[in-house]
This record gives C-alpha cells, structure tokens and sequence, in this order.
C-alpha cells in the first residue's frame, strides 16, 4: 500500500538514470467501479504546475492538467526519493 | 419592495466597509500629505472590488469559501503556512479592533479602559451568541452610519476642492518618498484587508449563492467597497483640511474625532464616536468570524453563522478562543493604533497568499465553468497582482526604513 | 462511463461530506494499492490529524500532535461521488469521521442558546 502524497514531488527518473522532472500528480480513471490510477504526471515547472500555472486553458471541464503522463505499467520501481521508469516509455 | 431592501442593504454597507485600519491610515495620510494620496484609495478600492467580485463568483459557482480553495489548490503544507499566516494577522487586526471598541466606549463613558476592555469583549461575544446575523448587520450598519459625520465634516472645513481634486491624480509632490510610499502601502492594505474577503466568501456560501446571485455579488462589491471608499476620502480630506494645517498627528482615536468636533461641535463629536465604535465594533466580528471560517474550512469541519453553535462546536470554540486570545493582547495595555499599523502592514505582507489561488480558480474551468474570469477581470486581476506582489515586498523595509511612519 | 482526473488536484484536500451532507473533514491522502509495473487503484481515502504528519514535515507533525493523531480510512467504495466536494454513503459517525466536532460539543452545549 502506497500512499497519494508519498509518490507526488518525488523525481522521476529513467532506468539509466536520465531525469525526466518531477511527478506533481497522479492521473486516474474514475468510473462506477472505482478509481483507478492510470499513470504519474510529471512536468519540470515543478510547484507551478500544481497550481495550475501553465496548463489548462482548454475549453474541457476535465480536472486534469497538461503534462506528459508516464503510464503506471512503465514504473520500474519507486526508490528511497525517486521513482524508475522504464526507458522509452510512450509520450503519445 | 425590492428597492428599499436594497436601499436597506446600501445603508447598512456605509458603515460596515470601513474599519479601524482605514480610520487610522486615512487620518494620517490626511495629516502628513493633504490629499496627495486620494490615488491610492481608488486603486485600493477597485482592488478590493476586484477580490471580493472574485470571492463572491467563486463561492456561488463552486460553492467554495477561500480558505477551501487556499487547500485544495496550494495544498496542505503551502495551505498550512497561509493558513498560519492569515490568523496571526486576523488575531492582531481583532485585538485592535477590540481595543478600538473599548477606546469608544471609553471616550463615551469615562470610565477606565481595562474595564471596558472587559466589556467589548463580553459584550460581542453575547451579541455573536445571541443576536441573528442579520440583526448584526443591522445594529452595527445602521449605527456605522454616523460616520457619515466626516464626510459632513469635510465639506464644513471647506477644503481646496481643486487641491482635493488634484489628489485623484496620481503624482509625487514631496521630498518625503519613502515616507509617501509607506503611507500609500497602508492604504492599500487597509483598502484590501483580507479578512473582509474571507468573510464576504463565506457569506456567499451561508446564503446559498448560485448563478441568479452573480448580479447581486457584483452589486454588493461595488457598492458596498464604493461606499467605503467614499467614507476614506473623507476621512482623508478631513486630516488634510484640519490636522495638517495645525500640525495635529491623529494618533488616538480621540484626536481622529477631533475632525468631526472641531467644525460641527459636540454633536460631531458624538456622532462621531458612535459611528467608530460600531463601524470598529461590526468590524471585529467580521474579523472574528473570519478566523473561526479559515480554520474550520481548512480543516474541514462543519461550519456556519446560520447553525446552532452545537452544531458547529469546534467551529464556535475558534471564535471563542479567538476572543479570549484578542482580549489577552489588549490587555498587555499595546495601543490599539500601533497595533493597528502592524496590523495592516502585516496583512499586505500575507496578501499574496491567499489572492494568487483565488486568482488562479477563477480561472478555472473545473471549478467555474462558464463562468471563469472574462478578459476584463482578468486584466484587472493581473494588474492587482502585480500590485499586490510589489505592495507586499516593499511593505517590511518601508515599515522599517520610516520607523512605523514616525519619518 | 468514466472520466479522467487528476487524482491530487480533483480529490486530495477536498471536503468530505456524509450523507446528511454534514462537513466531517478533508481528503488528507489516498491509499493506492498495486505493484509498479500492474494494474494500480485508489483503494481508500486517509482522513484526520495523523494523516497530515506526512504531508507538511515538521509543522505538519505539530499539527497532527495538536489536532490529537488520529487517522481514518474510509474504503473507496464508501465514495458516492465527486462534485465539488466527496459525497460519502453514509453517516459520518459510521466512518468515524466528524469526532472533533462530537468531543467539541460538550464543551459548547451547557450554555444556554446553544441548541437553536
């Protein structure tokens, strides 16, 4: 069991170590039968992007922000301050 | 019917928009400058139009009060560092007002100051407890009405309107820059005090305020801050046509009421005071309730002027100790118009905090829908950022570099 | 039907309310369960002063000492819905939940006028 804060503002990091910024927020799937988690937003603007700065703007209702999403299944594994993905991971 | 309501609710906004802040950093911008610094009160005004307008939206639309959006859009620990913030402010703002109350009563009765402290102190708490709030806004509206005293005062001293005028415009006239400036950062902050933004938007959720509401949120911000914006210049051009000329720096209350007394007789000056004490006095319960709101919406506890205090207890306990703990402050005996200045300085410091989530959820879809910020109010809501950030920056070392004002 | 959201944005430090629509305290953190790499979930929502030790360092620990420690987790079935704020399914005592406010009380309700 791992919780929401202790993943958020963690760095992310590729396999052979190439930074790919921070992880301001989780991105899930909210349906009837629960909420799932879909995969980690991550940005470089760091605390901006958690208020919002910079995103957004779109004509969508959705409460979600712009910002590449790694999905779930490309973690590797979480480390002590960090979180490891797997390396190429699709940004499309 | 809908007229004298509204004729009702005008009324009862004179004398609640202006608070012990605005009397003391009126009066003294007056006393120091003439009426160099009307400027500033028009920015601060439209400022706090601004806000509110904003406040008011937000908690129509999406049914949240300030210091829900301060949470859930800064997060906990940023949330909790405004949170923190906000209060000492609030607690230092209600600690002069209670202090300004007992002034009042005081300069009314004669009898000692600690206790009449005492009295303020229980006698708002048994108002709070006991009346309805909107008998509240009745009792201490109507009543900060007298305050319309100054404006009469005003005219009566038969100022240089063309000076008067000319102060509108913006410009710098004197060798005293730095001094000027700290002048126009009180103003501002006394213009822009948080807490009334708190406690406007949490109003907006108690009366249950939906789009129909949008009309009347904007009405109320312009009228009722238009309002004490009027009552500021007066206060202004009374400290420029009588205390600057006679050398006179309004440093009690008593001496702000002079202005009043000296061109209308004893009949000013009891208007006069009756006005402070329940335009300072209506203040303090704003205040009040604006502490125990951040808190309990912070935290997420039920909350509300409207329930029963048992039904929001942890709720009625903040305001409690909040009025125990203003109480505490005053009765060191700190005077309540230094404390004021500190207050208001202070309150520009924080005022970043709380504006830039405000600003950034009425710009969000999520939140607002269709009614995010059109392009109007978002020009204006950029400009009083800037403001607001280079107001806040600037505040400290002003404050420091002209001794709290002393020059 | 589903919808996308992001998770710390749309739902951490949000308002509970239970089913009497009763204010009974925020979001504090989210429990997610399922290994790196699998399938993961949201599987209950963390709420109360011992929630905040992790999310604000020291003056959240302080926070959470004064505010007594305690934690709750609601799982994330008992969710009736997000709008604006976190509709439960039932009441918050069910939970839990709203405990400062039912301490708080005692303390409140000896004073006459206080039940109106």
């Amino acid at each position: 069991m791992r919780t929401l804060s202790s993943i958020v503002r963690r760095k992310v990091v590729t396999e052979d170590g190439g930074d790919l910024g921070r992880c301001y927020d989780v991105r899930g799937e909210l349906s009837r039968s629960g909420l799932k988690v879909k995969g980690l937003v991550i940005g470089r603007r760091g605390r901006l992007e958690h208020l919002g700065i910079g995103a957004q703007a779109s004509a969508s209702s959705n409460r979600v922000r712009d910002g590449d999403v790694i999905p779930w299944e490309a973690i590797v594994r979480f480390e002590r301050d960090t979180i490891v993905v797997r390396d190429p991971w699709s940004k499309t | 019917m809908k007229i004298f309501q509204v004729a009702l609710g005008i009324l009862a906004a004179i004398g609640g928009f202006v608070d012990i802040g605005d009397l003391v950093f009126n009066s003294a911008a007056g006393a120091t400058f003439g009426y160099q610094l009307l400027w500033v009160v028009v920015i601060g005004v439209i400022g706090i139009i601004v806000y509110s307008e904003m406040c008011g939206r937000i908690a129509a639309i999406s049914k949240k009060a300030v210091f829900d959006v301060v949470r859930e859009r800064v997060g906990f620990k940023a949330g909790l560092v405004t949170l923190i913030a906000a209060q000492v402010v609030n607690l230092m703002t209600l600690a002069a007002e209670v202090g300004g109350v007992a002034i009042c009563l005081r300069l009314l009765s004669g009898l000692p100051y600690r206790w009449l402290i005492l009295v303020a102190v229980f006698g708002l708490g048994a108002v709070v407890w006991i009346t309805s709030f909107d008998w509240i806004e009745r009792i201490f509206g109507y009543g900060g009405l007298c305050m319309l005293v100054f404006a009469v005062a005003a005219i009566k001293l038969k100022p240089d309107w063309g000076a008067v005028a000319h102060g509108f415009v913006p410009h710098l006239e004197t060798k005293d820059t730095l001094l000027y400036f700290y002048f126009a950062v009180g103003l501002l902050g006394a213009a822009m005090t948080p807490y009334e933004v708190y406690f406007y938007s949490s109003g907006g959720i108690e009366e249950e305020w939906t789009e129909k509401d949008l009309g009347l949120n904007r009405a109320n911000a312009i009228i009722g801050y238009g309002l004490g914006g009027f009552l500021s210049f007066a206060l202004m051009i009374v400290g420029g046509a009588l205390f600057l000329p006679h050398g006179i720096g309004p440093e009690t209350l008593g001496s702000i009421s002079l202005g009043a007394q000296v061109p209308l007789g004893e009949i000013g000056l009891l208007l006069a005071l009756i006005g402070i004490l329940f335009a300072v006095g209506g203040a303090s319960i704003d205040t009040l309730f604006s502490g125990a709101y951040n808190f309990a919406q912070f935290f997420g506890w039920e909350w509300g002027r409207y329930r029963s205090p048992a039904g929001a207890p942890r709720f009625t306990l903040g305001w409690m100790v909040l009025l125990v703990l203003a109480l505490g402050i005053v009765m060191t005996g700190v005077d309540p118009v230094q404390l004021t200045e500190y207050a208001v300085i202070f309150s520009v410091v924080a005022l970043p905090l709380t504006y830039l989530p405000i600003l950034l959820v009425a710009n969000d879809r999520a939140y607002m829908g269709r009614y995010v910020n059109g392009r109007l109010a978002n020009v204006l809501g950029g400009i009083y950022l800037v403001v607001i950030l280079a107001v806040s920056l600037s505040a400290i070392p002003l404050m420091l570099l002209t001794n709290v004002g002393q020059g | 039907m589903s919808e996308e959201l992001d998770i710390g944005l749309g739902v951490v430090d949000h308002q509970l309310l239970d089913s009497d629509g009763r204010r009974c305290g925020n979001v504090d953190d989210l429990a997610i369960e399922g290994e790196p790499g699998k399938q993961a979930e949201v599987v209950a929502i963390l709420s109360g002063p011992g929630v905040w030790r992790e999310r604000a360092g020291l003056l959240g620990r302080l926070a959470a000492w004064i505010g007594g420690g305690r934690r709750v987790r609601i799982p994330w079935d008992e969710v009736a819905g997000i709008e604006s704020h976190v509709r439960l399914k039932k009441k918050a005592t069910e939970y839990g939940l709203g405990r400062g406010d039912d301490r708080a009380r005692p303390w409140i309700a000896w004073i006459p006028g206080s039940h109106r």
